[in-house]
């Protein structure tokens, strides 16, 4: 069962918050003593702002800037567990990078925990699972946290009553994890195929036990499903709104970006004028689940991923180690630009560097 | 101060006070298909004692000239498409003040009114209604194609919205230099049937910034953007103007912005508890139950 410090992580803060008394989250290397339950949910976009990269006298300064990881070994020696990122470090659509199997195989013969965390809702963990193993690596569904696990998790985590429903407008992933852990939903997928018609003495109707809105990425996207959702959020009392993560762009396939989660969320955020409460990175509700499942330390872990504003913002607000990967989204000229706040502890090509333990060339 | 409810006793210096009254549609004038009683007769007796009326709408699904027939079919055959500025009128003018290049083209998310508009002006539109039946492939190697001589992307009330045209809008932004996101608005609901609110603009307007990161430029309601327009018009000085709307965050917004008179009517999204509770920043000069109530008092000794 889970504590509920846990589902308190995903609270949405107002940035406000995050002024004179809390610790800034641009504050890098030590992140002791900064309650990760105090930044979490839908806000981080506000946490981005310019506005609060201010210069007020309690703002700590800047810690070092992130350094290339030269010594892997010596990574790899100082933490327990790996968390991975997968789009963009494992794989890239369907297409596996790169020297991944040899890396995670080293890993585990060095006694390391591997966990997967993926924003990507469409699919559950079995499904991941399965993901994987076409693929050629030795994982276990439960080592795998998509945002989908995440949602139907939280909703556990405080106790969400078994005969209120969910209205999901997002792909099977969610619904599976929801049907695993025992709630009822409704939307999904099929309601893509739902036409409306704007006509006179057209009223559209919506359950009223609808309790929660789960939204993620989805690309059956459509203006019922939208409307569904803001019914339920604007006029069921005490109705969740949930994001499975604000990812504005996803690698869908290999060649180009898509529009991500952010997009379908937005639209929500757009039409209720209320902000979600987010499990997906940043927010560290799926952290925060893990290390109490596994029983381990934060400082014990870290945090490998493609993308600033979501891994390592993730890693950085749980208090771990943070390692950026150059082989997905971010490129070195992004890391280095003075727009970027955001600084990993340590940063390489791609995970296989791990297997040569001196600098591989960036 | 606080609004005032519309009464005998401040009407008429509201009404000498005032040349041309603007009025809001959704939720004020109709409500989907459907005109609010009285508006009709309401819009005759204020033309009857010389004042100026227009109309300015955020729902840019519709061109002046599809509005001007909206209100024909509806029985007031007295307003012209030059007294109507939709907000799909001002993205299109937006682009022209701007001197957008007439070899660039616009993406549009919405409705034909934007298309109509935007060729009306001299300009290329791409994707509108018939988007709506389009749906993204998603395979390894295959790319999905946008046109790259886009310079425009313009976002406003979709009921057709689907992932293709979040996708197209969404490279088009990210992708092409200098691309500009236009949003016609971005109410967050409306009337857009006569029972209930459906999402509006600010849905997908929300949607385009949930992707691409960045803000648009809001050419409608509460940006003053159009009141360009209308002076130029009336050649009037905004004080002498009474915007009438039904939503604080826009209609009155806008003409507190403009410097103009403003009046709530509780017919559309806002009722009285709204409007009068604690927190509500946004204070009208007045409010009234419905257009209507001004024929009362113009009626009434």
């Amino acid at each position: 069962m889970l504590s509920r410090s846990v589902a308190s992580a995903v609270s949405p803060v107002s940035s406000s918050s995050l002024l004179p008394n809390s610790k800034p989250i641009f504050c890098l290397k030590t992140l002791s003593g900064y309650r990760s339950s105090s930044f979490c949910g839908g806000s981080f976009r506000k946490i981005n702002h310019k506005p609060l990269r201010m210069t007020s006298s309690n703002m700590t300064p800047r810690a070092m800037a992130t350094q290339q990881l030269e010594n892997a070994d010596q990574l790899i020696d100082s933490v327990e567990t790996f968390i991975f990122d997968c789009d963009g470090q494992i794989w890239k659509g369907d297409k596996l990078i790169e020297g991944v199997p040899e890396t995670l195989d080293m890993l585990r013969a060095k006694g390391k925990r591997l966990v997967f965390v993926t924003n990507n809702s469409t699919k559950s963990r079995k499904q991941y699972g399965k993901k994987f193993e076409t693929l050629g690596l030795n994982v276990n569904e439960e080592e795998i946290f998509a945002s989908s696990f995440a949602a139907a998790a939280y909703l556990q985590s405080i106790n969400f009553p078994k005969d209120k429903k969910v209205y999901v407008i997002g792909e099977e992933g969610i619904l599976k994890e929801l049907e695993l852990a025992g709630f009822q939903y409704l939307g999904g997928p099929d309601d893509g195929k739902r036409q409306i018609e704007l006509k006179p003495g057209f009223l559209m109707e919506h359950e009223h036990d609808v309790g929660a809105v789960v939204v993620g990425f989805d690309r059956y996207f459509n203006y019922y499903k939208i409307q569904y959702g803001t019914l339920c959020i604007r006029e069921n009392p005490g109705c969740l709104f949930i994001a499975t993560n604000r990812d504005a762009v996803t690698h869908l396939t290999d060649a180009q970006e898509w529009a991500g989660g952010g997009s379908m969320v937005g639209a929500l955020v757009g039409s209720t004028q209320r902000e979600p409460l987010v499990v997906g990175k940043p927010s560290t509700f799926m952290m925060d689940y893990l290390a109490d499942k596994f029983g381990i330390q934060k400082s014990q872990i870290c945090m490998v991923g493609d993308r600033l504003d979501t891994d390592i913002l993730f890693g950085q607000n749980g208090g771990c180690k943070t390692l950026l990967v150059l082989s997905g989204v971010t490129s070195i000229s992004m890391l280095e630009s003075p727009e970027n706040k955001i600084q990993p502890d340590f940063y390489t090509s791609k995970i296989s560097d791990f297997l040569s333990p001196k600098a591989a060339t960036v | 101060m606080a609004p005032q409810l519309l009464s005998s006793r401040n009407f008429k210096s509201l009404f000498d006070s005032v040349d041309t009254f603007l009025f809001d549609c959704d939720g004020v004038i109709w409500k989907g298909e459907k005109l609010i009683d009285g508006v009709a007769q309401t819009l005759d007796l204020i033309r009857s004692k010389g004042k100026n009326v227009v109309f300015v709408t955020n729902n840019s699904v519709k061109s002046r000239r599809q509005y001007a027939e909206k209100f024909r079919s509806l029985g007031v055959p007295s307003v012209t498409q030059d007294e109507i500025f939709s907000s799909s009128f001002a993205a299109a003018m937006y682009l022209k003040v701007n001197n957008f290049h007439k070899d660039k083209k616009v993406y549009v998310i919405g409705g034909e009114g934007i298309l109509e508009e935007l060729q009306i002006a001299g300009f290329t539109g791409l994707g509108g209604p018939e988007d709506g039946e389009k749906r993204a492939q998603w395979k390894s190697n295959s790319l999905f194609e946008h046109d790259k001589s886009v310079g425009a992307v313009v976002v406003g009330l979709d009921p057709n919205i689907n992932y293709y045209k979040l996708q197209y809008g969404t490279l088009c932004v990210r992708e092409n230099p200098g691309c500009l996101f236009i949003a016609t608005n971005r109410d967050a609901v409306g009337h857009m049937t006569d029972l209930q609110e459906w999402p509006g603009a600010g849905c997908m307007v929300a949607a385009m910034c949930g992707s691409t990161e960045r803000e648009p430029i809001v050419v409608g309601k509460p940006s003053t953007f159009m009141m360009d327009f209308l002076l130029q018009k009336f050649g009037t000085e905004t004080s002498r103007m009474c915007m009438v709307g039904d939503r604080l965050d826009t209609d009155i917004l806008f003409g507190q912005n403009a410097g103009c008179k403003t009046l709530l009517v509780l017919t559309g999204v806002t009722s009285e508890s709204n409007l009068l509770k604690e927190g509500n920043e946004i204070e009208p000069d007045y409010y009234t139950s419905t257009v209507s109530d001004m024929m009362k008092l113009m009626e009434s000794p």
